[in-house]
């Protein structure tokens, strides 16, 4: 399509602005109502670019099976420089060695979602005299992490998991001892764009793919439809 | 010979009552929305003559949530994750303004690295919302594949954005003062190559889309906004760009770093559907060549985020500060007291400006161009909504 066709025009023209509009007519002539070769021709090229994808390896994984990895082990923040660690936003985890029940997770909580209560434990911790900790309900979180931000403590910190689904609400309140297990995640599935040039210039197309004229793949997942 | 005034007075002997056809009944009235996908959430009345809308009464406010309101009892970091609900797929973007709105209230100066972090994180964003809304055109006119294939390829930028994030859709990614966290390791390279496939990408989406002989035609000469009407209407972004305009925010006022960055403003002059739909996929390509730009410009190491405390405050002053958001000019309007929480929050969204255009292009078309003129608004009912 010519750049002038369509209307496009270069920015930088200072008579853009100050140029009549063109007419109604004039807008609505597309390139391909003129001859029906054209028409033909445009429609071919649909089709075509359509229906070569039915030979390419597909975005999908098989999800139970696989699982997508992440990058880090979620969501972490540091207290002495002040910035987030990236990672996943799931599932809390509480160290219960640090926490010392200074409620400032559930502070900042207020007025976001209030998931954050603050509950007696049997624990005895020198840090933490009064015996209070932290715990979650997942129905209400929104996984914005704040939570994170605001422990001076490195207690509390954010992970891989976002399998949390559970038969009754009760079941979704996640009680101070629940957070401190570490979640088994085990992701294998990496997605990501095997057939483009990466930042250091060098070319990443596998020879392979490039021999059978596949143009895309997923570095781990299956080949559930080829 | 019996008259029609005849057979009624028979007829009310008769105990029965006809009733003379009245001007009115040429009408029909018809509800489109609030909760038929033909509309989103949000509701607009028409009257049909035969096949042509003679009569258009847009009807907003079906989810509106009063965020405006919540601002007022939330400190400023708390309004964070309430305020990216509105527009979702937009979530950096809608606070991005707010953020830029409360530094200048609290006084405080984003490291320049992190300036350069939440640029490329809003143009990501700017993607994942056009390409979301691309799916949405294409399923209205009838293209299936112009729906799967959008939806298919804004995982490529969501992935991204989890890995710098940390959250799929709702980011929670800007806070005054910069961002969150730096960006992950082998982040760029990943960047790099998905923006790279994607690029190659828009050249099928225009052969399958763009050029097919069917979508012109349904879209092309229809609805057109003359580019004097879109002035006077106040429309903003691609709406505004379609007529002829080239009004972006990022080169009128630019914020943050983008007065570093080359780029042009992407806009056509027709003013028609096909106008509207194209230029947010001209916007695409330019997003492109912008996020490219930024990940080379970026300082390789530094602060992320300037110190604060936990409620920031400012003195008692106000603020305005705009961003360009996937449907246009995106402003926030904050008043300090003095206090930790805002006096007053206001929200200028680009989605609202753009459906004050609907009842001009609407009346006098035809029923079946009404998909292909309002989805073209690029309009997004809870945004507008707030």
């Amino acid at each position: 399509m010519e750049a002038s066709d369509s209307g496009i025009t270069n920015p930088d023209s200072k008579d853009t602005l100050t140029s009549s509009y063109p007419k109604p007519s004039a807008a609505a002539s597309p390139a391909y109502s003129s001859s029906s070769l054209s028409t033909a021709a445009a429609f071919i090229r649909a089709i075509e670019s359509g229906s070569k994808h039915l030979l390419i390896k597909r975005f999908t994984f098989r999800y139970p099976e696989q699982k997508l990895k992440f990058v880090g082990d979620g969501y972490q923040f540091d207290p002495k420089r002040g910035v987030g660690i990236a990672g996943y936003r799931g599932r809390h985890i509480l160290y219960h060695d640090k926490c010392t029940g200074c409620q400032l997770c559930s502070i900042a909580c207020e007025g976001i979602a209030e998931a954050i209560g603050m509950v007696k434990v049997d624990e005895k911790w020198d840090q933490n005299k009064k015996s209070i900790m932290p715990q979650i309900d997942y129905g209400k979180c929104v996984f914005c992490g704040l939570c994170v931000d605001a422990c001076p403590f490195y207690a509390l910190s954010m992970t891989n998991d976002y399998e949390l689904s559970a038969f009754t609400k009760e079941h979704l309140i996640y009680t101070p001892a629940q957070l401190a297990i570490k979640p088994k995640y085990e992701g294998d599935v990496v997605l990501q764009v095997e057939d483009w040039k990466g930042s250091e210039g060098q070319d990443v197309t596998t020879t392979e793919g490039a021999k059978k004229g596949i143009r895309r793949g997923i570095k781990g997942a299956s080949h559930g439809h080829v | 010979m019996t008259t029609i005034e005849d057979k009624i007075e028979e007829s009310k002997k008769l105990g029965m009552q006809i009733v003379k056809e009245s001007e009115d009944d040429r009408l029909m009235t018809l509800s489109v929305g609030p909760q038929h996908p033909g509309s989103g959430h949000f509701r607009f009345v028409i009257k049909v003559d035969g096949d042509y809308i003679v009569y258009c009464d847009p009807d907003p406010g079906y989810v509106h949530r009063g965020d405006e309101k919540m601002c007022e009892y939330r400190n400023v970091i708390q309004n964070i994750p309430h305020l990216e609900r509105p527009v979702i797929h937009d979530s950096n973007n809608i606070t991005y303004s707010y953020s830029l709105a409360v530094e200048e209230l609290v006084g405080i100066e984003v490291p320049r690295r992190g300036q350069f972090i939440r640029a490329i994180a809003s143009e990501l964003n700017r993607q994942v919302y056009t390409l979301y809304w691309l799916a949405i055109y294409g399923i209205f006119l009838g293209h299936s594949t112009m729906f799967m294939w959008p939806a298919g390829d804004r995982e490529l930028f969501i992935d991204l954005l989890e890995a710098l994030t940390g959250a799929r859709v709702t980011h929670a990614f800007n806070i005054p003062g910069g961002v969150r966290n730096d960006i992950p390791e082998g982040f760029k390279d990943r960047c790099l190559r998905n923006v790279g496939y994607f690029e190659k990408r828009l050249k099928e989406y225009e052969d399958i889309f763009y050029n097919n002989p069917l979508f012109r035609q349904r879209t092309e000469g229809v609805g057109i906004l003359q580019k004097e009407d879109a002035i006077k209407l106040g429309v903003t972004g691609s709406v505004l760009r379609a007529s002829g305009v080239p009004y972006d925010i990022r080169k009128v006022e630019p914020y943050d770093v983008y007065n570093e960055i080359d780029f042009n403003v992407q806009y056509m002059r027709t003013g028609d559907s096909f106008a509207r739909s194209y230029v947010p996929f001209l916007d695409m390509k330019e997003s492109c060549h912008i996020i490219r730009q930024l990940l080379d410009k970026m300082p390789k190491s530094g602060e992320v985020r300037a110190k604060l405390q936990p409620n920031p405050k400012g003195p008692p002053n106000e603020a305005y500060r705009r961003v360009e958001s996937g449907r246009g000019a995106l402003g926030y309007y904050v008043v300090s007291d003095g206090t930790p929480k805002p006096y007053r929050v206001k929200i200028s969204v680009g989605s609202f400006r753009n459906i004050l255009a609907l009842p001009f292009l609407l009346v006098g078309s035809r029923m079946a161009d009404m998909p292909s003129i309002y989805w073209s608004l690029n309009y997004w009912p809870v945004e507008a909504d707030r």
